[in-house]
């Protein structure tokens, strides 16, 4: 109570600091006023508009400006110097679109986090409509999902079939195990997160997260994807 | 098994909602699916929920993203008081009984990582171990 009337008390950002350090006696004596005295509900109000707390509005307003303009598909959308930067982003567009729109992981279940996986894999939270087939061979796999603990001895495995995947291959890390090595992260026989062999890019937390956990991990690995310029970063070197 | 008529009706009610064949395709390449449904709701974000219970349990409510965030709608652009009603916690929409505001609560904002404004963790503690700085010649 006696921080809300800290808080309340000051109007612009700059006094604030001033009434929070500045003038110790006069905030303790107004805290221990407002705190015993009740408020109604004009003041209170007048204390939302002055707050440094960021106020919600209500979740059920209707939306204040036109949310009419659509959003383009394509992430490059800047100043083109050239006609060939042009088409090489709308190549990029196309390579990404293909891309993310079947992404093979192989899967590499090492502990209990596998378990999900095989959740994400059936009818409920079907994969297979993201276009998210799992292989069993490195040499015909997109991504990696590693999950489950990392050990030292599975450690050069895990390399090795990293390094066996075709590029662009990329890497989900799920799990706190195979985050940062999670409950085994004082074991002297657990590699303290799978990023200390390979590069991850998406890390889902979780003690095991959810299927749907896994689920929006290799959504935000979409988007991921669909931001990549290959042919541009090409063009421009 | 659907009989033949309402297939008939339910087709001849989605193309009307979604402003004919064409706006239907486009929905569905969108949304990747048609369906049919009163309006709940709309959010301050431009979100509106539907409802039909004609459709089984757990796809009978859903969420139309507005077209200002494109292709790119994410599940974390539903605020909280619509996921609530979205995921069967209630079945009390906060269109018609709103949730009482608190001072502490932020505005609510969607997943922002892959953006500029991603959350980057930093440390507030003095590191433990002190790195070698190379000589400078």
């Amino acid at each position: 109570m006696a921080t809300k009337g800290v808080l309340r008390l000051s109007v612009p950002f700059t006094n604030s600091w001033r009434s929070l350090f500045g003038n110790p006696l006069r905030v303790t004596c107004v805290s221990v006023r407002s705190a015993f005295t009740e408020r109604n509900d004009d003041s209170a109000l007048k204390a939302i508009s002055t707050s440094l707390v960021p106020y919600r509005s209500k979740s059920t307003e209707v939306a204040p400006a036109p949310t009419s303009i659509k959003k383009p598909y394509s992430p490059f959308q800047g100043p083109f110097s050239s006609k060939a930067e042009y088409a090489l982003a709308r190549l990029d567009d196309l390579v990404n679109w293909g891309r993310k729109s079947s992404m093979w992981p192989l899967t590499f279940g090492l502990a209990c986090c596998a378990v999900e996986m095989m959740h994400f894999a059936a009818p409920r939270y079907d994969m297979d409509s993201y276009g998210v087939v799992f292989r069993a061979s490195p040499r015909q796999a997109d991504v990696i999902i590693v999950a489950g603990t990392l050990t030292n001895k599975m450690a050069p495995a895990l390399r090795k079939i990293y390094d066996q995947m075709p590029q662009p291959a990329w890497v989900i890390s799920m799990g706190s195990c195979a985050n940062g090595g999670g409950y085994y992260h004082y074991s002297y026989a657990v590699v303290r997160g799978c990023d200390r062999v390979i590069p991850v890019d998406i890390y889902i937390p979780g003690c095991p997260p959810t299927a749907e956990a896994l689920l929006y991990g290799v959504l935000q690995l979409r988007k991921k994807v669909k931001r990549m310029n290959h042919l541009q970063a090409w063009y421009r070197k | 098994m659907a009989s033949f008529r309402s297939v008939i009706v339910n087709s001849y009610k989605i193309l009307r909602q979604n402003n004919g064949v064409i706006g239907s395709f486009l929905k569905l390449f969108r949304h990747d699916d048609l369906k049919w449904g009163t309006c709940i709701g709309e959010d301050k974000f431009g979100n509106k929920y539907y409802q039909n219970n004609y459709y089984f349990y757990g796809k009978n409510r859903w969420v139309s993203f507005p077209p200002s965030v494109g292709f790119d709608f994410d599940a974390s652009q539903v605020p909280p008081e619509w996921h609530r009603w979205l995921q069967y916690i209630t079945d009390e929409p906060p269109s018609t009984h709103p949730l009482p505001k608190r001072n502490w609560m932020a505005d609510h904002t969607e997943n922002l990582t892959g953006s500029s404004k991603e959350y980057v963790p930093y440390s507030t503690t003095r590191p433990k171990i002190e790195a070698w700085v190379p000589p400078k010649k």
